[in-house]
């Protein structure tokens, strides 16, 4: 594996991350994050490797979504620092970090019900002003995605939840995204379905993107992924590669319900 | 048998006028979950301006919302940007019930001393002259009035449906944290639609004007009617409010006449209680409209 030195920066929080392999896409360094009076994030510092899958898990009230309300510049930091590519991402806008190729889908349900799933999905090109250019994507994701033009007319509403889901992640990739950031992309979804949504997500990994997802079904999540990070109380618990920390013994009883499943258990669910 | 039918017609008539004002409202509240209890202050302070224009300026009514329309806009997204944006969102709906009603009662304050308490009401041609139409007269405002609001409408959803803002509008209303993250800045869509919502008053409150007598109270009755037609559609729904605004209108138009005018307003509220009882959402709400 590369040395550490390798990744732009040696913050303590770089440092700390025991694999240290490949350039960060993104790096989290020391960031302490919260609503009102309290912090829910106290001081989390890690990297996701350019090109991978980094699953970040962890009981309720971990910070889980907290973290990724940061990433995506809905929720300023208090403290602390989160670098895209080495640079800065705190104190840009949403939109802002979108331009950066930085694109999330949040957390269940966030099609827009009403609108029709081509409306839906072109609007993720929203702040793109080339309509060529839009249309071009457009075609593009209806060739990977046949319920986009399946569906096309149907009000994203009436869909099923994996189908939202898939519209969902359609809709991303309207910005052809460096890095995809997955809010609880299972969420809700019966076994079936949840492997069929781990394909997409696969899909955008095949095709170069970079992951982030925070993932309640911790083992179907860490499965799917090249890296895991074990959140608590706000603070990181445990790095490692998704396998390490599947099998990691404290955290297979703490967080995935004791049982963790043998080494080799391939495939999503 | 033709008072019945100028029943109807003069309800669906006044209604096409409320439907205007609601739909400024209900757009607020599904945009920005605030719940604009100023809107009927507002539709008399557009009265007033209108009025103003017409006395010193000698301004046709219609001509006047040239003026008063860009007016009303810019106190719209004057009172969004001292007011509304400052509210925390977890308690952002019951605080806008508080503010918005502080806001009402400064401009109820500021147009009882400059244009004092006596009713007044809009003069033109079309209010006093009528035309008969199925054994009735029917003055020329209503006509004139329902077409304005039509027209307007029709702006508005065309707006709404076929621009880029309209979209960051759609998008706001029916998920705002997604929204957010395919780029929408949703505190400048908010501040813009406070001041569509707002705008509408102008012409709601240039018809109202001209067809009821007024003074700087007469925004509370309106405000109960048009929060009773935006319930009754379905809170963020602009189709809801619009169905909504016409029937009620009609009914109690026509209750008026088959029954007694002292009845008419009961039934205005009978109505809405009844709808909500069996559906809590409203004629054309959605459980969960949207989610955050």
């Amino acid at each position: 594996m590369p040395p550490d030195a390798t990744v732009n920066g040696t913050t303590p929080a770089v440092t700390a991350d025991p694999r240290g392999r490949g350039a960060a896409s993104l790096e989290f360094a020391g960031v302490i994050a919260g609503y009102g009076g309290g912090d829910v994030l106290k001081g989390v510092s890690f990297r996701v490797p350019e090109g991978g899958i980094t699953c970040v898990v962890g009981p309720n009230g971990a910070g889980k979504s907290t973290l990724l309300a940061c990433v995506s510049g809905i929720l300023r930091p208090r403290a602390g620092d989160i670098r895209f590519r080495g640079e800065s991402l705190v104190g840009l806008t949403p939109r802002q970090i979108l331009a950066r190729g930085v694109v999330q889908v949040p957390q269940n349900h966030s099609v827009f019900p009403q609108m029709t799933v081509l409306e839906n999905v072109e609007s993720g090109g929203f702040i793109v002003r080339d309509r060529t250019e839009v249309r071009r994507r457009l075609q593009a994701i209806q060739e990977s995605f046949p319920v986009v033009t399946e569906r096309a007319r149907s009000k994203a509403g009436s869909l099923s939840g994996g189908q939202q889901r898939l519209v969902e992640f359609a809709r991303c990739l309207m910005l052809d995204p460096a890095l995809v950031v997955l809010d609880e992309p299972s969420m809700g979804l019966d076994p079936r379905t949840r492997r069929m949504v781990f394909a997409a997500v696969r899909r955008m990994h095949e095709q170069g993107r970079t992951i982030l997802l925070v993932e309640q079904n911790a083992k179907a999540g860490l499965r799917l992924s090249t890296d895991g990070v074990v959140l608590e109380n706000g603070r990181v618990r445990l790095v490692g590669s998704g396998r390490e920390v599947l099998e990691h013994p404290e955290i297979g009883a703490l967080y995935l319900g004791g049982a963790v499943a043998p080494a080799g258990a391939g495939g999503a669910g | 048998m033709a008072a019945l039918y100028g029943a109807v017609i003069d309800g669906i008539l006044t209604g096409g006028v409320y439907a205007l004002m609601a739909a400024g409202l209900t757009l607020i509240f599904g945009v920005m979950d605030i719940i604009n209890i100023a809107q009927g202050v507002l539709v008399v302070l557009a009265a007033y301006l209108s009025y103003f224009l017409s006395i010193r300026f000698g301004l046709d009514l219609f001509v006047g919302l040239l003026v008063t329309i860009p007016v009303l806009f810019l106190l719209g997204v004057a009172v969004e940007w001292l007011f509304i944006r400052r509210l925390r969102s977890q308690e952002k709906t019951a605080m806008s019930i508080l503010v918005t009603y502080a806001v009402a009662i400064i401009i109820e304050g500021v147009l009882s001393v400059t244009f004092g308490v006596n009713y007044v009401q809009l003069h033109g041609w079309y209010v006093t002259r009528s035309f008969q139409l199925l054994g009735f007269y029917l003055p020329y405002i209503y006509v004139f009035g329902f077409l304005l609001a039509a027209a307007l409408l029709a702006v508005l959803f065309v707006i709404l449906y076929r621009t880029r803002f309209g979209r960051s509008v759609r998008a706001s209303l029916q998920n705002r944290t997604a929204a957010q993250l395919i780029g929408v800045n949703v505190a400048r869509v908010s501040t813009l639609t406070f001041g569509l919502g707002v705008a509408v008053t102008a012409a709601g409150g240039m018809i109202f004007g001209a067809t009821n007598a007024f003074n700087p109270n007469s925004g509370y009755d309106l405000i109960s009617r048009l929060l009773a037609i935006v319930i009754l559609g379905g809170l963020g729904s602009i189709g809801g409010a619009l169905a909504a605004a016409v029937a009620m209108l009609v009914v109690e138009d026509v209750v008026a006449v088959i029954w007694s005018p002292v009845w008419s307003d009961v039934v205005f509220f009978v109505a809405l209680v009844a709808v909500l009882l069996i559906r809590p959402v409203g004629l054309f709400g959605r459980a969960a409209a949207r989610a955050q």
